[in-house]
């Protein structure tokens, strides 16, 4: 079999010293950002990009992929000891972790989030590996109005999947799409949007949009609940690993379908997030002890995680056949990957096709890697959150300065960075979700050139959006998902004036 | 909290406002090979008005039944907010005079001695460590060159590598 044949030379040039060294450092990297809040999977990457220009683009891509596993491995750390989430899509296993290991189980809760992150991690690989080289072939077929149309359909699932008013993430969007436009405008030459300032035409990056918003907005926010980080001491023994692999035995139901559930999510732009919320409610609503919810129950710790990997493992497979990444983080490793020369989309496993499967390979050893990193070492990186936070704090904003710095060697970038990170506040105070607008920063220049080159072809007509057979079921779907919930909305009005008062 | 929400969304239909005017500069219809430059800042500005008009009239209907809701920054939050952000910003500010990493010494002896009230053997060791190691990793091993300021260069100089 072709796939075959093309996994086990992935695995080869993913099992090189090298590349596994690469993997092991930023597995680690990856794990202590996970367990910090303030340093995210999303600006962790990004603070990392500058560095994989040294690299060959295999060995950096490893790296900044490495650093989203090892984050999501990390993030389940501190929500469970320290009841504050290292991470966005670490906030649900905080509901049923903290409590278990408050009534002294931590080292169990420790062990069930890493099983099953790392079930939903081989779960999302497989996928992954089956799955991309056949969407590959399909996204061959792809001309500008199918690259826009899907662009549509991604943001059109964005609103509707990001927080609660589809018209904020609309601005989101927008806004994204105006920040990607500043600047130069490649076709015509002509300045956008710079309003005559020298700053403004050097435009946004997205690397620096992603550490503000991420990264700083988020240490302003947790310093605004003033946090103290005390929390629980916790062991990991090889009681506690069989007591956890006994427990995923009994909940394997759950185990499967919420790494589904993720996997899902994944492929969709959502990401990890929205899929550990919608495992976690999947699993309370189908337990048959849901009052357990809340106060330890085993499988309220086994979903939102194995979700979240799955998530985080299945957000590769749109980035790197369509071009579309399925998650914030992975925008930002897109971005990275753009960056090097590499173009993802079906072009990628034509031309690079040892590039491809060497990053396949390494998700499957990553993610074991992770599992035995993290399960070893858990009260090593815990421990870290220990250390002062007015040390930890300006540690971290210097770093944060030097990858915000060290994209374009402009020192306005670092004071971009602390504006998105105020900007960040008031988006997440006032429901206005972010990683809409990242995407659209990430997406703007390719999403606009696409509009333009099929606007071109149709000579001006918009319905060349909806030539069958590829785009014109793209758009329709893409509409069908944006005024689902509006109807069902009024349906659901129009059935009460109905009823009998 | 619905006081800033109203007002947020109607900074952000100026700032829509502002993309439509520069677009409208741009043109925006139709050039001689396709879309003007302006064309998609134009509909994606012309976006932002329009949403950020419908969620502010949301805003104002919500805020005139049922008053003001919770308050935008928690009690007692925005101090310690500013106690990241001001250091920060006179961090930056000190760079361009100094370079990050020496700037750094200072910001992180500053926080760590003044805010954080840690003893000063300690806030010594780590002021000079941390940038020290990050300038040898960052500087000399990844060659990513970082902002020097107008006397850091002259100061780094002493240092004998």
């Amino acid at each position: 079999m072709d796939i075959f044949s093309n996994w086990i030379m992935g695995l080869g040039v993913a099992l090189q010293p090298y590349n596994v060294m690469i993997a092991v450092v930023s597995l680690i990297l990856g794990i202590i950002v996970g367990v910090l809040p303030g340093l995210g999977g999303a600006n962790g990457c990004a603070i990392l990009i500058p560095i994989t220009f040294a690299m060959n683009p295999t060995a950096g891509v490893i790296m900044l992929a490495c650093i989203y596993w090892g984050a999501l491995y990390g993030g389940g750390i501190c929500s469970i000891l320290f009841n504050i989430p290292g991470e966005p899509w670490a906030v649900a296993v905080t509901f049923d972790g903290y409590p278990m290991a408050k009534a002294g189980k931590a080292g169990k809760a420790l062990v069930l989030s890493f099983l099953s992150h790392g079930f939903g991690a081989v779960v999302g690989v497989i996928l992954l590996t089956f799955f991309a080289p056949i969407i590959a072939e399909f996204a061959l077929r792809f001309g500008p109005p199918e690259t826009a149309a899907v662009m549509v359909l991604t943001f059109s699932a964005m609103t509707r999947l990001g927080g609660k008013s589809a018209l904020k993430s609309l601005v989101a969007i927008f806004l994204g799409f105006i920040l990607a436009g500043v600047g130069m405008d490649i076709v015509s030459g002509k300045l956008r949007m710079t309003f005559g300032t020298i700053p403004l035409m050097g435009g946004f990056n997205f690397i620096v949009a992603v550490i503000g918003l991420f990264g700083i907005g988020e240490i302003f926010l947790t310093v605004e609940e003033g946090l103290k980080m005390e929390g629980v001491a916790a062991k990991v023994t090889f009681k506690d690993i069989r007591e956890g692999l006994i427990e995923l035995l009994r909940f394997k139901k759950i185990l499967l379908m919420s790494s589904l559930i993720g996997c899902w999510l994944g492929i969709q732009p959502g990401g990890a997030t929205p899929a550990s919320f919608m495992a976690y409610g999947f699993a309370k609503s189908s337990a048959a002890d849901k009052d357990q919810f809340g106060k330890g129950a085993s499988s309220g710790v086994i979903a939102p995680e194995a979700a979240a990997h799955g998530a985080g493992t299945c957000a590769t497979l749109p980035m790197i056949t369509l071009g579309i990444p399925g998650s914030p983080t992975m925008a930002v490793i897109m971005g990275g990957l753009m960056i090097m020369g590499l173009l993802p989309g079906p072009m990628l496993f034509k031309e690079h096709a040892d590039f491809v499967w060497g990053f396949i390979g390494s998700i499957w050893v990553a993610n074991v890697l992770g599992l035995i990193l993290v399960m070893a070492f858990a009260p090593l990186f815990a421990a870290i959150l220990r250390i002062k936070f007015s040390i930890l704090m300006p540690i971290i904003i210097y770093v944060c300065a030097i990858g915000a710095y060290a994209v374009n060697n402009r020192m306005i970038d670092i004071y971009y960075m602390l504006i998105f990170g105020i900007v960040g506040v008031f988006f997440k105070k006032l429901d206005y979700p972010m990683a809409p607008m990242v995407l659209a920063l990430v997406l703007g220049s390719m999403a606009e050139s696409a509009a333009r080159q099929a606007l071109i072809m149709g000579r001006g007509n918009p319905l060349i959006f909806f030539k069958p057979p590829i785009a014109l079921p793209l758009m329709l779907l893409a509409l069908f998902l944006f005024f689902l919930p509006t109807f069902t909305k009024w349906k659901k009005k129009l059935s009460a004036k109905k009823a009998p008062v | 909290m619905r006081k800033a929400d109203i007002v947020l969304a109607l900074f952000l239909m100026l700032i829509g406002l502002l993309v439509i005017w520069d677009s409208a500069r741009l043109g925006y219809g139709w050039g001689m090979s396709g879309p003007e430059a302006g064309f998609f800042p134009f509909y994606m500005g012309l976006g932002v008005v329009i949403a950020t008009f419908f969620i502010a009239l949301r805003a104002i209907r919500i805020f005139r039944k049922e008053g003001s809701g919770k308050p935008l920054i928690l009690p007692g939050g925005l101090s310690p907010m500013l106690w990241i952000l001001l250091p920060a910003v006179g961090m930056l500010l000190l760079t361009e005079l100094l370079g990050l990493h020496l700037a750094t010494v200072v910001y992180l002896a500053f926080y760590m001695g003044v805010v954080g009230k840690i003893n000063w053997t300690k806030v010594a060791l780590i002021s000079i460590i941390v940038p020290l190691a990050i300038y040898i990793l960052f500087d000399k091993i990844f060659l990513i060159p970082l902002p020097e300021g107008v006397w850091g260069k002259n100061i780094l100089a002493l240092v004998p590598f």
